[in-house]
């Protein structure tokens, strides 16, 4: 067996080195949350209270004025007191305590919306506080199905989204889920309730192409795609709706159809230039979608003729031709 | 509970007027006129015409049943006794892959139940406006039921005999006392929404798998 006596000492010595370690860590590392327009107090680590210290913030020495006696007092703290607070003995320049203080406010209810766009396969969730804590948050999920609870998985991105996916399909039960939001002063949370088909909305189509047809100065050709994140539409088909008017007008024009992914306009006004988009919904439940982006486009137009103009000159008539080169651009070629 | 007997005549009649009148259908010109395709296509417009009058009908029934049953928020656990109301939840894989028949024998079984129960409700609601509007659904859910049959019958397949599982006893498990009542009714109503949310689903799938063409072929076959 080996000397007992060298183990021992180590054993010490790796202990005092521990404790000191932890000590000065503590010191480093020491983070405190207040709420915005509460009174601070901060004592200098184990200093008695009569003891002579000087307290800096963020390196900068603070009056006297703030202390009472080795305590530091601060007193409706708002955000820009937030920063490192050290606290030094009054001769030996000592560091004695150190600690971070950050100001900030406990959590408002937060914002929670559920939205299934690809349906049948699930739904996902998504939040955010309506205005900042100014100190970290964490959330946490909870969705309740009946009597199970189903496990919502957080997205890598965004932040603050989960998704969840059906196990069974045109459920009567509810969905019931639950975001709480804690940090250091506070909690707070919210609870959406819903059936399985309230929350269908899918995504607005893709691909939104208007294109002019050729010979027809009152007509539109536009065509789309199915949203790419809707998985099967055709067992779960949509409808969609168009809408459309001229730039200077203010007033839209509105067709709904149950099929197809594309449409003819038979009545716009010719020449003008048209602003249109579509929107995508469930065939039977559910809400619709957001617009799809503005896709523009003007009718048709003819190109006009060459130009001709007399001249009379002393009882000869010219005839002036005008030079193709001169048509201005942009007349009855296919817009973008 | 049994079909009534004058569903059955119903059902009857109509398989009659449909064979009778096969032999007069004139060399199919292509167009859907008697396709199993127009059939389905009708049973999915009764649905979602159904599903829009049941709109009504529910938020003046839970009305009638006063709180908790008519808030929006109001979700009670199921108790054991609702089951006896054919439910449409299924697993999502099961549903894709069931054969027209089975679907159309799952929606053609769930609505003759819900039918007897819904016409038990009849006698005992409060106002006369109520009870006009529950008896002008029940007959508008009678011809669902009739059209799924049909549709069922011009591709070939049997009708369900009867209502799944064993017919409940004359003085059927009544409930207990009033609040439970409730909740059946509560259920019930329920149960009919998802029913017709999932029938648009399953009539869609139909259509898109039933060609007008099979119901030709078919006659063809038997000589016509």
């Amino acid at each position: 067996m080996a000397n007992p006596v060298p183990s021992a000492c180590c054993v010490v010595l790796a202990a005092v080195v521990v404790v000191y370690a932890q000590r000065h860590s503590q010191q480093d590392s020491h983070i405190q949350y207040e709420r915005v327009g509460a009174d601070v107090t901060m004592k200098c680590g184990s200093m008695d209270w009569d003891a002579a210290v000087t307290w800096t913030a963020n390196g900068t020495d603070i009056d006297d004025s703030h202390l009472n006696g080795s305590y530091l007092i601060l007193k409706n703290v708002d955000l820009t007191q937030s920063g490192q607070y050290s606290c030094y003995e009054g001769s030996s320049w000592h560091l004695k305590y150190q600690t971070y203080l950050r100001v900030g406010v406990p959590p408002k209810e937060p914002v929670l919306m559920c939205r299934s766009n690809n349906y049948p396969k699930g739904f996902y969730c998504s939040w955010h506080l309506p205005s900042p804590t100014y100190i970290p948050n964490s959330f946490n999920i909870s969705v309740i199905h009946g009597t199970r609870e189903m496990v919502c998985e957080k997205d890598i991105f965004p932040k603050n989204r989960c998704h969840i996916r059906y196990l069974q399909l045109f459920s009567t039960v509810k969905y019931k889920v639950t975001l709480t939001v804690t940090n250091a002063l506070g909690k707070n949370s919210t609870t959406l309730t819903f059936d399985e088909f309230a929350i269908v909305k899918p995504d607005p189509p893709e691909s939104v192409v208007a294109k002019p047809v050729p010979n027809n100065p009152r007509r539109l050709e536009v065509s789309w795609q199915n949203p790419s994140s809707w998985p099967d539409p055709e067992s779960f088909p949509l409808k969609f709706f168009l809408r459309y008017r001229p730039l200077i007008l203010d007033q839209w024009q509105h067709v709904e159809l149950s099929d197809g992914t594309s449409h003819t306009i038979t009545d716009a006004y010719a020449g003008k230039e048209y602003i249109i988009q579509v929107a995508a919904k469930d065939n039977d439940i559910g809400t619709w979608s957001d617009w799809s982006v503005a896709v523009h486009a003007t009718p048709w137009t003819e190109e006009p003729k060459h130009l001709t103009t007399e001249v009379q000159i002393t009882g000869e008539t010219l005839t002036q031709h005008k030079h193709p080169a001169l048509r201005s651009p942009g007349y009855g070629g296919p817009q973008h | 509970c049994a079909l009534r007997a004058r569903d059955s005549w119903g059902i009857f009649a109509f398989l009659c007027a449909a064979l009778c009148n096969l032999p007069a259908v004139p060399a199919l010109n292509g167009t859907e006129e008697l396709g199993a395709g127009q059939s389905i296509q009708k049973t999915y417009d009764l649905t979602r015409y159904l599903e829009h009058q049941l709109r009504t009908l529910a938020g003046t029934y839970l009305n009638y049943l006063g709180p908790p049953f008519n808030e929006p928020d109001f979700n009670p656990p199921r108790l054991a006794r609702a089951e006896q109301v054919p439910s449409a939840t299924v697993d999502l894989d099961l549903w894709r892959g069931l054969t027209d028949n089975a679907r159309l024998a799952a929606n053609y079984r769930a609505y003759s139940r819900l039918l007897c129960y819904l016409r038990g409700l009849d006698g005992q609601v409060g106002t006369v406006e109520l009870r006009h509007r529950l008896g002008h659904f029940c007959s508008s859910l009678q011809g669902l039921v009739l059209s799924i049959a049909g549709v069922m019958s011009s591709l070939g397949y049997p009708l369900p005999a009867g209502p799944a599982g064993p017919p409940a006893p004359p003085g059927a498990p009544a409930a207990p006392n009033d609040f439970l009542k409730k909740m059946d009714d509560f259920w019930l109503l329920k149960e009919l929404q998802t029913w017709l949310w999932r029938s648009a689903k399953d009539f869609n799938r139909l259509k898109k798998k039933v060609p007008p063409a099979v119901v030709t072929l078919r006659m063809e076959a038997r000589g016509f």
